[in-house]
Parts: C-alpha cells; structure tokens; sequence
C-alpha cells in the first residue's frame, strides 16, 4: 500500500498516477475468488499469450503478476512482497457484503483466519483446498 | 429509489450523493463522500480504519451482533402498497429501533464498566507498590525498639525472680 509521503517541493504527482483507475491492480476480494479450486486451475494453466509477459505461462496467483520465466517466478516466491501478500490473505477479505452488515443490515461477521500457501501447480490446488476443508 | 450504503464507512448515501465505481467483475462499490473514495483508491483496509463502522464493529466498540439487526435489509422484491401493512410496518420498525437503542446503551455501558474494573486494579497496585511515599517504611521502627528492650528487662528480671526462689527452696 503506498501512502503520502512528506515531500517538500516535488508535490505527489507519481503517487496519484499510481492510484488512477487505468493503473488499478486486482484487490484482494478477487484475489481471494482467483484461490478458489476452479479459478486457481485457469490461472495456472493459461494458453500461450504473447502479449502477456512469459506468454502468461508463469503467474503468480496471490500477487496477481506474470513473470519472464521460471526462475523469475521461483524468485518472487521467495521475496517479501510476496510473503506479505500470504499475510494479508490470511484475514478473509472486506467485501461489500461486509459493509452493510456493518451499517447494520445483517449481523456483523467476524473476519476468519485461513491457511494460505503458495500455489505453483495443480497439486498445490488440491492441498490447499484440502486444508480450507479442515479448517471449516 | 433507494437509501445506499457507503463501501468505506457504511454510512448511509442519499440520493443525488457521493459517486460510484464499477469495477470490472461488475461489482458496485458507492462511496457517500470523496474522502471514502481516496481511501478506496489507495486501497486502504476499512477494517483497520479507525473512523469506519467496520473497525468500531470488528474490535468490539459498537453492538455487532444482535437479533435487532435482521429486519433491515436489501430485500428486491417490490411491495404492492397496502396501507395496513405500511402502518404496521412503519410501528413495528419503532419498536424495533427503540428495542436496539437500549441494548447498545446497555453494550457501551459494560464496555464502560470493564475500564473501570481495570483502573481500579491499577490504582491498588500503584499504592501497593509506592506506599513508601505514604507511609515511611521506618516508621514504628524506633518504638518497636523500646518495645523489645522492655521485653528483654522484663525476661531478665523473671529469671533473677526464679533463680532466688530455687535458692530458697
């Protein structure tokens, strides 16, 4: 998340570019849908696009990215920003849903706490799907 | 025409109010005001926001769940108008409002309570631990002194008694 930063003279110009609608990235109520079994299958697997980078065949579910290649990939695997991302899907995601239940249409639902693991092939899938199961 | 809610702070949205976004899975996020809709921008977490409804509900502030809340909702069935049933409905949404002020009076009073509970818990353990400033841990040292001077004359004196007794016998 990018926040103001005090600067003196140069004003925030590159900050509000950033928060344009042109340059919005997934949230991560869409992030979570991508997880789900069906969705998460699609992701991985995507056919040969070249306008992507890596033709689409290297994709990062969490974070929402393509990258060049594997090695690409198995890096960004092991940054921070990635790590973080797992973090802040922990907490099931603010959804619409949510902010009329807090306006008080509905009684409040408490946000749950899941297992998130990086999801790199189809089997990933099915064990993730497995330990959601568990935790329900 | 409808009385919307805010995506950011759950307020309420009258019409001809605030502006909306339509992402592009079609999903509507309105926004009663543009300081709702900066913070959306900048992806902002309105649960971690401490001016939303949703941070108030989340960490405990506000009356989350109760049975009052159920009878608001987004219902997409149209009403064919019956003014028997619109009075009805009008008194019992009353009822139902004045049942709720109270149970949320009721709410932040034992959240009120609890703060109370734990200053008095902190005032005991300050005095406890600084009752020097109180009291001189000294004091009473000098008397009690006396005291066991007193005791041991008092001892020494007894067994000269007794000594001169035996020496009758």
């Amino acid at each position: 998340m990018t926040y103001k930063r005090k600067k003196h003279h140069k004003g925030v110009l590159h900050l509000k570019k950033s928060w344009r609608t042109k340059r919005r990235t997934k949230d991560l109520d869409e992030i979570d849908e991508d997880l789900k079994e069906e969705n998460a299958k699609q992701l991985i697997n995507q056919e040969v696009d070249l306008d992507k980078p890596g033709a689409a065949q290297y994709y990062c579910i969490h974070c929402a990215r393509y990258f060049i290649n594997e090695r690409a990939l198995q890096d960004h695997f092991a940054t921070k920003v990635h790590k973080r991302r797992l973090k802040a899907l922990e907490l099931e995601p603010y959804t619409i849903e949510d902010s009329e239940r807090a306006s008080g249409k509905g009684n409040f639902k408490l946000p749950q706490k899941r297992k998130i693991e990086t999801i790199e092939t189809d089997n990933d899938i099915n064990k993730e799907s497995k330990i959601m199961k568990v935790t329900d | 025409m409808r009385i919307e809610t805010c995506y950011f702070c759950s307020s309420r949205i009258y019409p001809g109010h605030g502006i909306q976004f339509v992402r592009n899975d079609c999903k509507i996020f309105r926004f009663c005001r543009s300081k709702c809709h900066a913070a959306f921008k900048k992806k902002k977490n309105p649960r971690k926001v401490k001016w939303t409804k949703a941070y108030r509900k989340t960490v405990g502030k506000e009356l989350a769940i109760d049975p009052t809340f159920e009878f608001e909702k987004r219902r997409n069935i149209p009403i064919k108008y019956n003014r028997e049933l619109w009075s009805k409905t009008v008194q019992a949404m009353k009822t139902v409002e004045a049942i709720r002020q109270r149970r949320v009076n009721t709410h932040i009073m034992q959240r009120l309570r609890k703060g109370r509970e734990l200053e008095k818990e902190r005032d005991i353990k300050e005095v406890q631990r600084d009752l020097a400033l109180i009291r001189s841990p000294a004091a009473g040292l000098k008397q009690k002194k006396l005291e066991d001077e007193e005791d041991e004359r008092m001892e020494d004196s007894d067994t000269e008694i007794k000594a001169e007794a035996l020496e009758v016998n």
